[in-house]
């Protein structure tokens, strides 16, 4: 853009303000990989745990939960190398931090209710928190998959509640898998076509 | 011929400027260089002159031991924006 000054119509200035605010939508970073760290994390833990309890009748299969505080410091060094790079915030960037903020810290609450009250039902209310992260998120950055995936969380949660803890090991991880995995996949297909566009 | 238009920002970096501003919470300089494909010394000059008006509000400081320069819309800028657009539609009504 050169030093041309008061030499342009107002079309063009319409067009200039446009396209500026277009450009600036397209400065939505892909966080598809937090989607797929704890999508696939909790997929494979839901895998394991129900391996270990159904099929190997072993006592301990809620071990396969330490892979969480792992998945979080891998997160922690995500988030501090994703900071680094960043030039610009957005209002959108900074309401779905706020979301995610608000949804791990009720992840880490009702882990101290759990403990206390038993973990039989545990997996319901997780599946409902998964719901309103993806579904608000989806909202905000208007990605159907990821509001679908969100949608379809809260009657998945309702009938996991009816069902035994075996099978609500199982209704985890299809939840994890419609509302983490593969909307977290299409949002990575979308944001590496619109990187190869720019 | 535009003098209703203010000349702040009838100008094309400065309006380039300020319109990726008006979108974003703040955007580091080099963010808006390479958005608007500015010199870095003509760029300069002109958030210079957009922060002297005070439409814009310019904080300089270090991230990883490299200095930063932040740049930020301010209501001033904002209203500034909202007339200059309403200016525009109004000059381009009055055209049709």
């Amino acid at each position: 853009m050169d030093n041309v000054e008061n030499e342009f119509s107002p079309e063009e200035s319409l067009r200039l303000i446009s396209s500026m605010i277009e450009t600036t939508k397209n400065s939505l970073k892909d966080r598809s990989h937090y989607f797929l760290l704890w999508g696939w994390a909790v997929f494979i833990a839901c895998i394991g745990q129900y391996y270990l309890k159904v099929i190997m009748n072993y006592p301990n299969h809620y071990i396969v939960w330490w892979i969480t505080p792992v998945v979080l410091i891998i997160q922690i060094f995500m988030i501090v190398r994703d900071r680094k790079t960043e030039n610009v915030k957005t209002f959108i960037n900074e309401v779905s931090a706020y979301l995610w903020t608000a949804i791990g810290l009720s992840f880490f609450a009702t882990s101290f209710i759990f403990s206390k009250v038993g973990w039989q039902n545990c997996y319901p209310v997780y599946i409902i928190l998964y719901g309103i992260g993806t579904y608000v998120s989806g909202s905000i950055i208007k990605f159907k998959p990821l509001i679908i995936g969100g949608i379809i969380c809260f009657p998945l949660a309702a009938i996991t509640a009816y069902l035994s803890f075996d099978y609500q090991i199982i209704m985890l991880a299809v939840a994890i898998l419609i509302s983490y995995i593969i909307p977290g996949h299409l949002l990575r297909i979308k944001s590496r076509k619109q990187q190869a566009h720019v | 011929m535009f003098k209703d238009l203010n000349p702040i920002l009838h100008s094309q970096l400065r309006l380039a400027v300020i319109s990726l501003l008006i979108s974003v919470k703040e955007a580091e300089f080099t963010y808006i260089r390479e958005k608007t494909n500015a010199t870095a010394g003509n760029l300069s000059v002109q958030i210079n002159k957009l922060k002297d008006v005070e439409y814009i509000d310019v904080t300089k400081q270090f991230k990883d031991n490299y200095p930063q320069t932040i740049c930020k819309i301010t209501p001033k800028g904002i209203k500034a924006f909202e007339e200059y657009v309403k200016s525009l539609q109004t000059y381009l009504g009055v055209k049709k």
